[in-house]
């Protein structure tokens, strides 16, 4: 299958050219994961400001509070509170789950899965990494300007991102920064679908690739198609506010002929749909993988959830009106749109009940990843079965810009993607670093994390349910939300609880790499993909010899294996009776 | 040291390498589509929502200073498509000649935009002028900030035509930088019949 052979480069020597200007895949895959999890870190402590001034407005924010608002004695201003959610929003879906999922975990998992020594074109990745540390930099940069960060939600609508609405820098520096990490996630595409396509080792069809690669690949390609929508979007209002173009300003404010501020919606969403797939394909793939490697038995359809996964790539495309419900559009569109939407249900039913059949009678190994991968099962049905409601007109009508909007995307995109990012870490951790992270502190951290998200995602939607309209700063101001304020403290202390569940995540990590001296075997969890046939940790140049492959990735439980194993390597001949 | 080592182990030496590129640079080709894409659709959109076009108070512009524009861009594709013959045959005399005959109507190209954007300045008009300046102003300086990318990569042609014997790198490079120029030559023809002509 391989197009070509890459040759084995030599290995870096100096401290440069090997942790901060790297070429391979695997240190720039480690240097995405720590980006990642500062921006987990950052986005997260914003979470708490947020949730802490929904429930105890007024009131300064413990320890911290005086530190980021000392002119208010500690308690977050409305203005300050607008901002934080948009920069919550933004760095956890482009500077958190971006960098940790296709970032870390495409850069690592896709070479070595498909059995290459890199990715096609390893310059390209750096600077792709480098891009954005660079895209970062502005972002937290617009925090410190004057007037303050960009404060028009995660959207950025005009005309609340226009000048009118945001006169500051901070919402011109959002901008430009995303545009700058669209140029980076699209260099990151072009590699990995060129590096999917043409560096397959011997005898690896495509449906011989491990479902990861699958949902990283079709990620990819989505990428590659919607960002430079965004990017075109993002453009249009950087010229806005900086060159006096009038795209997105109507009405008084533009002379001659007007723009139209719901253009935007109409541009973003384009992007944002896709966007939404983009973060979770990643992790539907691990899942379908882990699920199977677990339960001891071959992935139940595997063909079927590698094609569910691609028509919803394809029909996530065509969608995105759902998002615009409420902006006056023509009952046709709504309608086309609303049918488009729920024909979605079907692929997702389908891939759904396969991992569901693939747990079905296993011989479940209740590991860490394992746990995680359940997790993501359980909260991407509350996610998937709610998006219902969201997508039909009748109900949106009255759901939108609710809580139970803010409850739901949290559901699917921000709690399934986070359990999917851990249960990749604790998988793959050991071929990544070396070392086996202690599974006691990692059932641990499981447990607080989906117990505190299940309270604070499930507690939103009630309140949502309950008329409280979200980007609200103050929800004890207005009569008819006075009975959801014990909901609200509620949900307050179940994201206290997440936030506190992610101390034992950190104290694994530091004592792992840190202190512990026993190093991982190379197989630790005896799965037969391809990135397991080789020592821990991967030497540089991945695999001495490129291997050949011979059967599928979920060989598990075959009656007539000889080998004392379980299991079979993808390099090994299919055993038959 | 480094990068001269992976340049090595990315060296261009065979087809696989050569199918690579080409799926790379396809890929690259779809975004930027994209890109414009994008922003043609917002044209539209203004373009039907508006009761006439242009709008009120906005006169059709001279056709002039874009028809060179559009002839200067059309030369320099044909000129590429002749150096890429030549290449193949190993011509060097006429591949220099027709590379000339590429960078230089690149960059008239490139002057007779900023002439454009000079000669809208004296009648008055600017990007802040309305929603029609805007969209020529924006979609112009877009396709130009691509330009400047494209001339740069076509002077990598230079030391090609210079050499006699070439490898796969060498013809990689002519294909895929070829490939960037045509597709920015088609989008300054869509650019040029929907938004100046028509
Ligand atoms: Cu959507």
């Amino acid at each position: 299958m391989a197009f070509y052979e890459q040759h084995i480069h030599p290995k870096p020597t100096t401290f440069l050219s090997k942790y901060i200007f790297s070429f391979d895949h695997k240190m720039i895959a480690r240097q995405f994961i720590w980006y990642g999890i500062l921006g987990l870190g950052l986005g997260g402590m914003m979470a708490m400001l947020i949730r802490w001034t929904l429930s105890n407005p007024g009131v300064p924010f413990p320890v911290l509070g005086n530190l980021f608002f000392p002119m208010s004695g500690g308690v977050v201003p409305p203005d300050s509170y607008a901002m934080l959610f948009t920069m919550h929003g933004t760095i956890m879906i482009f500077y958190a789950i971006t960098p940790l999922l296709i970032g870390a975990f495409g850069n690592f998992c896709i070479p070595l899965m498909i059995g290459a020594r890199d990715m096609a074109f390893p310059a390209m990745n750096m600077l792709s990494f480098w891009l954005a540390v660079l895209s970062a930099i502005i972002l937290v940069a617009s925090l410190f300007v004057p007037l303050g960060a960009a404060a028009s939600g995660w959207t950025a609508y005009p005309t609340l991102s226009t000048l009118i609405g945001s006169p500051g820098v901070g919402q011109t520096l959002w901008a430009i920064a995303i545009f700058v990490l669209g140029i980076s996630s699209t260099m990151g595409a072009i590699n990995y679908i060129t590096t999917v396509i043409t560096l397959r080792a011997p005898g690896m069809g495509y449906f011989d690739m491990p479902l990861t690669v699958w949902g990283l690949w079709l990620t990819a390609i989505l990428n590659a198609i919607f960002l430079p929508v965004l990017g075109a979007g993002g453009l249009l209002l950087v010229f806005d506010r900086v060159f006096g173009t009038q795209f997105f300003l109507a009405g008084a404010a533009a002379t001659n002929g007007t723009g139209d501020p719901v253009l935007f919606q109409h541009v973003f969403w384009i992007f944002g749909h896709p966007e939404v797939y983009i973060l979770i394909l990643p992790a539907w793939g691990m899942v379908s993988d882990i699920l199977s490697f677990f339960s001891r038995k071959p992935a139940f359809g595997a063909k079927a959830t590698a094609l569910a996964m691609t028509s919803i790539t394809i029909l996530s495309t065509l969608v995105y009106g759902h998002h615009m419900y409420t902006t006056q559009m023509s009952p046709l569109l709504t309608q086309t749109f609303m049918t488009l939407t729920m024909t979605i249900s079907i692929p997702s039913a389908i891939f759904f009940a396969n991992w569901l059949g693939t747990l079905w009678r296993g011989s479940i190994r209740f590991t860490s990843p394992m746990v995680f991968s359940m997790g993501v099962v359980f909260v991407f049905g509350l996610g998937g079965l709610t998006g219902l409601y969201l997508g039909t007109v009748t109900t949106d009508l009255y759901l939108h810009d609710t809580y139970f909007v803010v409850g739901h995307f949290h559901y699917t995109m921000a709690a399934s993607v986070l359990l999917g990012s851990f249960a990749a870490i604790y998988f793959w951790f050991p071929k990544m670093f070396g070392k086996m992270l202690c599974e006691k502190l990692a059932l641990t951290h499981f447990w607080i994390t989906f117990l505190g998200l299940n309270g604070v995602f499930m507690g939103m939607m009630m309140v949502g349910y309950g008329g409280m309209h979200r980007r609200i700063y103050n929800p004890f101001i207005y009569e008819y939300l006075e009975k959801l304020i014990p909901l609200n403290a509620l949900i307050t202390t179940a994201a206290l609880l997440m936030g506190i569940g992610q101390i034992p995540f950190l104290i694994n990590l530091v004592s792992t790499l840190f202190f512990k001296k026993e190093m991982a075997p190379d197989n630790p969890w005896e799965v037969g993909t391809l990135e397991w046939t080789i020592p821990t940790p991967a030497p540089h140049y991945n695999f001495k010899n490129i291997p050949v492959v011979k059967c599928g990735p979920h060989e598990f439980g075959n009656p007539n294996l000889t080998t004392g194993r379980d299991f079979q390597y993808q390099t090994e001949e299919l055993v038959k009776g | 040291m480094n990068t001269l080592e992976v340049k090595n182990n990315i060296q261009y030496s065979g087809e696989g390498e050569k199918l690579a590129a080409s799926i790379a640079m396809i890929v690259v080709l779809v975004s930027f589509s994209m890109l414009f894409a994008s922003l043609f659709l917002a044209y539209f959109y203004y373009r039907i929502t508006e009761p006439v076009w242009p709008p009120m108070g906005m006169e059709r512009l001279n056709l002039f200073v874009p028809t060179m524009s559009t002839t200067f861009i059309i030369l320099s594709s044909i000129s590429l498509f002749g150096f890429n013959h030549y290449f193949k045959e190993a011509n060097q005399l006429k591949m220099k000649l027709t590379l000339a005959l590429t960078i230089g109507p690149a960059l008239a190209f490139m002057g007779s935009q900023l002439f454009l954007w000079e000669s809208f300045k004296n009648i008055g008009l600017y990007a802040s002028s309305g929603i029609f300046p805007s969209i020529i102003y924006s979609f112009t300086w877009i396709h130009v900030a691509h330009i400047v990318a494209a001339i740069f990569s076509l002077l990598w042609l230079v030391p090609i035509s210079l050499k006699s014997e070439h490898t796969f790198k060498d013809e990689n490079v002519v294909l895929n930088v070829g490939k960037f120029w045509h597709f920015l030559s088609i989008i300054w023809l869509i650019i040029y019949f929907s938004i100046f002509v028509f």
